[in-house]
């Protein structure tokens, strides 16, 4: 898909890195989906402690913002909300008691985030109770009902999961025929393909897997996997963590060889963990319709009208006057190095990894088990052994065909879980990329005097105040948020956009009030008084004389005639700065064409040479 | 972001006869030092500098200098005067580069190379002046005039490079600074094999060397191998990075001035490929058309000015003009550096620093209570292990950033080094398989130190004679191969326009590869570590996912709807046309199933290939249980390109139109699956 939209669009632009969840993948691979199978009985609905918000709030909250994420990053995915334990019905058929499908399988927008809007907090609480109301349970009803959403799709689906919120371990109350029914649909939707969690939420008398659910829920991909977590989520960030941790179906950007030498290689998959989250492309439409429109792109001769193919064209630069002419395929083999794959060059403790070598964010590599057996051994004894030695392994990478290499550090990261029990960082190597000479730009460093241990020390009061915990995720993007508030304003009528709480600014205030006199006292210690870091800097400043902090303004250093006839004669007037330049032309009161460097200089060229 | 101030550099080569000797099995001096000039001016010409370079030979017959008067300056011959380098140059090198019968006094042609320099720069503003003397120092030289050169050379600010077939210094310099040669680059030792004059005149480079910088002077004393294998030697004429000034900000009242550059970020490639047409290489012949049309089968084209703008927002499409956009998108309050707290450093992961650079930022220069005052945050930082987590916002019109602002402390000076960390929504939580404690997975203890032997012998930190560890593979000094290797190609092909493009340089391909020492030294726990380790490659799916994957040849396949390609497999037209079977197969399955692919089909003239592929395919369909396939064709509505379309076709709409309807009352008549044992590549042999 990229080589055939690059080649007819970006022409001449490089691959992009990260192509691999550009829409392109889901028409061929198809579409995940995820269905929300949210409990209605009167138990979700109860206020949480010290009024804190009911199980069915949390999940609400929890659905919105898996909605709104999936159309700021998925927007093909698919996504539904089914109730059960509803005394009202409506579904598709309507052949289901008590089950009540809010929204069908369908890619969540704008309306959607706003339905759900209406169902938190007490107002929602009494809509959900005037439209749905809350009555008789059948777990096997609304599974079923569920495995018609799916099959209703023409759509092909890649990922089908199902997420069952509820509070209740005994949803039945003993009805072994509600139970029995229940356990086979569970069984015929995972025979489809369908996998189910649990998302418990908690309940007063604590909540017993082994009452019913773990029969109803999927097996875990991995047998050592924790699948089936036992403790039920009381804090809807939790929630949100588990739920955020299944609801994406990873996706590897690419599955390639790893040699650690002749005849050793093993499989694995290459994982983007982080990528920049950029605005989606504006889309054209059609002006009376709003339908959208697709472009199509030709080439043609400019004096023949004949439609050019590709073996008509060839691809040119032009460098002095000589003109480079290359095949489009000449082009693509001049990147061709190597087969894609990593090769294994040695390996280098931790501390050659240096923190400044930084071009690109990182990949994350795991074993492929599915291409070569054995790969996951091997792979875990290296992750065992350079996590153990505190190592890097440095390969050579390239990721794709034509494409040249590059150097990249492997950091063994080994599992770590959080409070929750829920993965925080997963088992794997960190893929690092190395820069090479060509990326390392010679800065010249600027020399000036440290600072005293006096001033270290307060200004290490001043950090002390001021200091907490990072988190990765603890910002968002305002420019995104901005865009995507402005959307769903747009799309649903909205007077204006809801505001954006902007995390990346400044608490000055909270700031300001913490540090107290610190600030004041850090000034006097550093600045002269009458110094203004913030103003525009004027002439060379000397620092402050020993023992009196308040030397007086120097007068600006004035440049004798002599030096300036000697700069002109060198040639090296280029070396002063425009200021000093100006001010040499103000002093000799010699006009200029205008206040550009090179004005000055034609300037004072012409006085002095004469 | 560079300075637009530009170098000035001579490229003073002895091309004496005693450049021309050599020991046995090595490339004698001459070849050496023409290399690297041919490889530096191939970078100069294609990285496209303003750099202006001057061509100074000495030992030549002739003579043609500025100074040459009775018989003095004699054998000098200045090739190229100051300009910036072009294809003519790479030329004149390749073609007129000779050696010569003569030898010349290399102090002497030093004075020449000032002299071009001080006449040619005149009235021009360059950053800076330096000369490149490349020689063997196999001559006669007179040393009074030696104080009177040094002097002349600080005077005019002239910077000086060395190049020697052999190093000045073996043992001292062996990773003084970093960017000493590595222990196998040193082709001979320095006092071994060298001639009276050549221990002279070393001593006489280090005189000078010495007396021009305060420290590492030698530093700047190469060996020509050192210089073709790292031509990131010549860092000294890189164009400055660009200073931003900008103030950092702690809450409301403190304020300190500083300025940033960007110190590491990804080179790419700074010329594009222009669209020529293939007989006259003109680009005004190629005219390029882009045409909206609606998603209807009759592809209706619409005007361009008919079109508004409009945003995807899940399943809403919002029409949003850019007058509209602009007005309401976030808008930053212009640059800005703002600490927005402080967190412990082991909290920001490597692994998390997004972005494509590193920026250094000091105080500006002329201010040194800005300087005093940043010191004392980069010494708070750093003796607390904390790091400044700020927002960054390049300019008005950018997007502001969360960065990590960590210090750093060098011998010589002090920074902060920023960069960027990422956003929530750039995060993916993706929850993986436990490894460890995974019975199926758990290494034996005979495998784990298989594996720790393995390691052991593949360290590429190795300690050198006096205990100290030497890194034999830094990866920072290799030049990035895909612009040496694109610059070898542009410069033979300009050269020499109707041969085909060159191998990769044997040089080029060796900095690829494991270095050779390690390589040695892993067999042996290699050999274990192959034994212990059973790899079985369970099927290799690329390459069989061809016939059976695409076209569902076993007939209980549930879905053969479950065509899946692989994302990373890249397509292009020239592939398919002389690629291997598989990679066609896989094009044209994955062509047939999306439409974009068959618009671009459409445009591309393989309209021919595409229709009797077709064909082909479609009588296929009843022996070969693809009917599932086929009907994902009519889904799609996927036929034959006709005329309409394509000019090269031969079929009317009609015949497209009817291709698939018809396929389906055949398919009723249809005979049995028949048995087949060929496989599908040969229907594609025609192709």
């Amino acid at each position: 898909m990229a080589e055939w939209r690059e080649y007819y669009q970006n022409e001449d632009d490089e691959v992009e890195e990260d192509e691999e969840d550009s829409g392109g993948a889901y028409k061929i691979s198809g579409r995940d989906s995820l269905v929300f199978l949210v409990d209605a009985s009167k138990e979700m609905f109860i206020k949480g402690e010290d009024g804190g918000p009911s199980n069915f709030d949390m999940t609400m909250q929890c659905v919105r913002s898996v909605y709104t994420s999936k159309i700021i990053s998925s927007d093909k995915d698919l996504v539904a909300l089914v109730f059960y334990g509803t005394e009202k019905s409506k579904n598709p058929r309507n052949s289901f008691k008590h089950v009540y499908v809010y929204h069908d399988l369908d890619s969540p927008g704008a309306k959607h985030v706003q339905d759900i809007d209406k169902l938190q907090g007490e107002k929602g609480a009494q809509l959900a109770e005037k439209t749905m109301g809350s009555g008789e349970t059948s777990l096997g009803e609304a599974l079923w009902c569920c495995s018609n959403l799916y099959s209703d799709i023409k759509l092909r689906l890649s990922h089908k999961r199902l997420m069952i919120f509820t509070c209740r371990d005994d949803p039945h109350g003993g009805d072994s025929a509600k139970d029995r029914q229940a356990r086979t649909k569970a069984a015929d939707l995972k025979e489809t393909g369908v996998v189910i969690d649990l998302m418990h939420l908690t309940k007063p008398e604590g909540f017993d897997v082994s009452l019913f659910f773990c029969d109803i829920v999927s097996p875990p991909e991995d047998e050592s996997e924790l699948g089936l977590q036992t403790e039920p989520c009381r804090k809807l960030e939790d929630l949100q963590k588990r739920v955020r941790a299944k609801e994406l179906k990873k996706r590897a950007q690419s599955r390639l060889t790893f040699s650690l030498g002749e005849g050793v290689n093993l499989a694995v998959g290459v994982y983007v963990l982080a990528r920049t989250a950029t605005k989606p492309p504006a889309v054209r439409l059609y002006r009376d319709t709003n339908e959208p429109v697709r472009t199509k792109t030709r080439y043609f001769h400019a004096h023949n009208g004949g439609i050019l193919l590709p073996n008509d064209m060839k691809r040119s630069q032009v460098y002095g006057k000589k003109q480079i002419v290359m095949e489009k395929d000449e082009v693509d083999e001049i990147k061709k190095f190597d087969d894609p794959g990593l090769v294994l060059m040695g390996f280098k403790p931790m501390e050659r990894l240096k923190l400044h070598h930084h071009i690109r964010p990182a990949l994350f590599i795991y074993p492929e088990e599915e291409q070569i057996l054995g790969s996951s051994c091997m792979f875990t004894t290296l992750l065992l052994k350079c996590s153990e030695k505190n190592l890097f392994a440095l390969c050579r990478y390239i990721p794709r065909r034509n494409t040249p290499p590059r150097f990249v550090a492997l950091v063994p990261q080994r599992e770590e879980l959080d409070q929750s029990q829920t993965q925080a960082t997963p088992p794997g190597f960190r893929v690092i990329f190395l820069p090479f000479a060509d990326d390392i730009r010679t800065v010249d460093a600027h020399v000036g005097p440290t600072a005293s241990d006096e001033q270290v020390d307060k200004m290490k009061e001043i950090v002390h105040k001021l200091r907490f915990k990072y988190r990765s995720d603890a910002f968002e993007n305002p420019m995104l948020q901005q865009h995507y508030r402005n959307l769903e304003a747009l799309a649903l009528d909205m007077l204006a956009p809801e505001p954006i709480e902007d995390l990346t600014m400044p608490k000055v205030q909270m700031m300001d009030d913490r540090l107290g006199p610190l600030v004041q006292e850090f000034k006097d210690l550093v600045y002269p008084p009458d110094y203004n870091p913030e103003g525009k800097p004027a002439a060379k400043r000397k620092p402050a004389e020993s023992g009196g902090g308040g030397a007086e303004k120097k007068p600006k250093v004035e440049m004798s005639e002599e030096e300036l006839k000697n700069h002109v004669e060198k040639g090296t007037l280029g070396k002063l700065t425009v200021p000093v330049l100006k001010d040499a032309c103000r002093q000799f009161g010699i006009r200029t064409t205008g206040t550009k460097k090179q004005e000055l200089i034609d300037a004072l060229t012409m006085q002095f040479s004469k | 972001m560079a300075r637009a101030a530009k170098s000035a550099l001579v490229l003073c080569m002895d091309v004496g006869f005693s450049m021309s000797n050599s020991e046995p099995g090595q490339e004698p001096s001459f070849e050496q030092a023409k290399k690297v000039i041919q490889k530096f001016v191939q970078r100069q010409v294609f990285a496209e500098n303003k750099d202006e370079v001057g061509l100074v030979l000495f030992g030549t017959d002739g003579t043609k200098n500025g100074l040459a008067k009775d018989g003095q300056y004699e054998n000098i011959t200045v090739h190229r005067h100051l300009m910036m380098p072009d294809f003519e140059l790479l030329e004149e090198i390749e073609s007129e580069l000779q050696p010569g019968g003569q030898q010349a006094d290399w102090l002497d042609a030093l004075v020449v190379c000032m002299d071009l320099l001080q006449k040619e720069t005149m009235g021009k503003k360059f950053e800076r002046l330096n000369i490149v003397l490349l020689t063997d120092l196999n001559v006669q030289t007179s040393a009074d005039q030696l104080d009177v050169i040094i002097d002349s050379l600080k005077k005019a600010g002239i910077t000086l490079q060395f190049f020697l077939p052999f190093p000045v210094d073996g043992e001292d310099r062996a990773d003084g600074g970093g960017d000493g040669p590595g222990p196998s680059a040193a082709p001979a030792r320095p006092g071994k094999g060298l001639s009276r004059q050549q221990t002279q005149g070393l001593e006489m480079v280090k005189n000078i060397m010495t007396s021009l910088e305060e420290e590492d002077s030698l530093e700047e004393v190469y060996t020509f191998s050192d210089a073709l294998q790292k031509l990131s030697i010549f860092k000294r004429i890189d164009r400055r990075p660009m200073a931003w000034p900008c103030q950092l900000t702690i809450g409301s009242s403190l304020t300190i001035r500083i300025v940033g550059y960007k110190a590491v970020t990804e080179e790419k490639v700074k010329k594009s490929w222009a669209i020529v047409e293939a007989q006259s290489h003109q680009r005004d012949d190629v005219k390029r058309e882009t045409v909206y049309c609606l998603d209807d089968d009759n592809e209706t084209e619409v005007q361009k000015d008919d079109t508004i703008q409009g945003f995807r927002y899940g399943s809403d499409i919002v029409p949003f003009s850019k007058v509209d956009e602009d007005q309401m998108k976030y808008k930053s309050d212009g640059k800005c550096f703002s600490v927005l707290g402080f967190t412990k450093q082991e909290l920001i992961r490597r692994h998390q620093f997004m972005g494509s650079q590193v920026v250094k930022v000091f105080a500006p220069r002329d201010d040194e209570h800005a300087a005093v005052a940043l010191s004392a945050l980069i010494r708070a930082l750093d003796s607390l292990k904390m790091a400044a987590i700020v927002r960054y916002a390049y300019d008005r019109r950018s997007n502001p950033q969360v960065g990590a602002a960590f210090p750093c402390i060098k011998e010589k000076y002090e920074c902060l080094l920023y960069v960027q960390l990422p956003f929530m929504e750039d995060l993916r939580q993706f929850t993986f398989p436990v490894l460890e404690n995974n019975k199926k997975f758990t290494p034996s203890a005979s495998q784990l130190s298989a594996v720790d032997a393995l390691i052991d012998s593949m360290m590429l930190v190795e300690k050198d004679e006096d205990g100290e560890s030497v890194d034999v593979f830094k990866v920072n000094h290799f030049p990035n191969p895909q612009f040496q290797r694109l610059f070898q190609c542009l410069h033979h092909r300009g050269v020499n326009p109707d041969d085909p493009l060159p191998p990769v340089e044997p040089w080029l391909k060796r900095d690829l590869e494991r270095p050779q020492a390690v390589s040695a030294r892993c067999q042996t726990a290699l050999q274990d570590v192959k034994t212990k380790f059973p790899l079985k490659v369970v099927v290799k799916k690329k390459e069989q996912k061809t016939s059976a994957d695409v076209f569902g040849s076993s007939a209980d396949e549930p879905d053969a709807k479950k065509v899946k390609v692989d994302e990373e497999t890249e397509f292009n037209l020239a592939e398919i046309a002389k690629g291997n079977i598989t990679s066609r197969i896989d094009a044209f399955a994955y062509a047939l199933l999306t439409a974009p692919a068959h618009n671009v089909l459409h445009q591309s003239g393989n309209a021919e290939l595409f229709n009797s592929y077709m064909q082909s395919l479609k009588r296929s369909v009843p022996d070969r249980n693809l009917q599932e396939f086929w009907d994902l064709l009519i889904q799609d509505a996927l036929t034959l390109i006709s005329k309409d379309e394509v000019d090269g076709s031969t079929f009317s709409k009609q015949d497209a139109n009817q291709f698939l309807a018809f396929e389906q009352k055949e398919e009723v008549q249809a005979a049995p699956v028949q048995e087949d044992t060929g496989d599908v590549d040969d229907l594609l042999d025609m192709m």
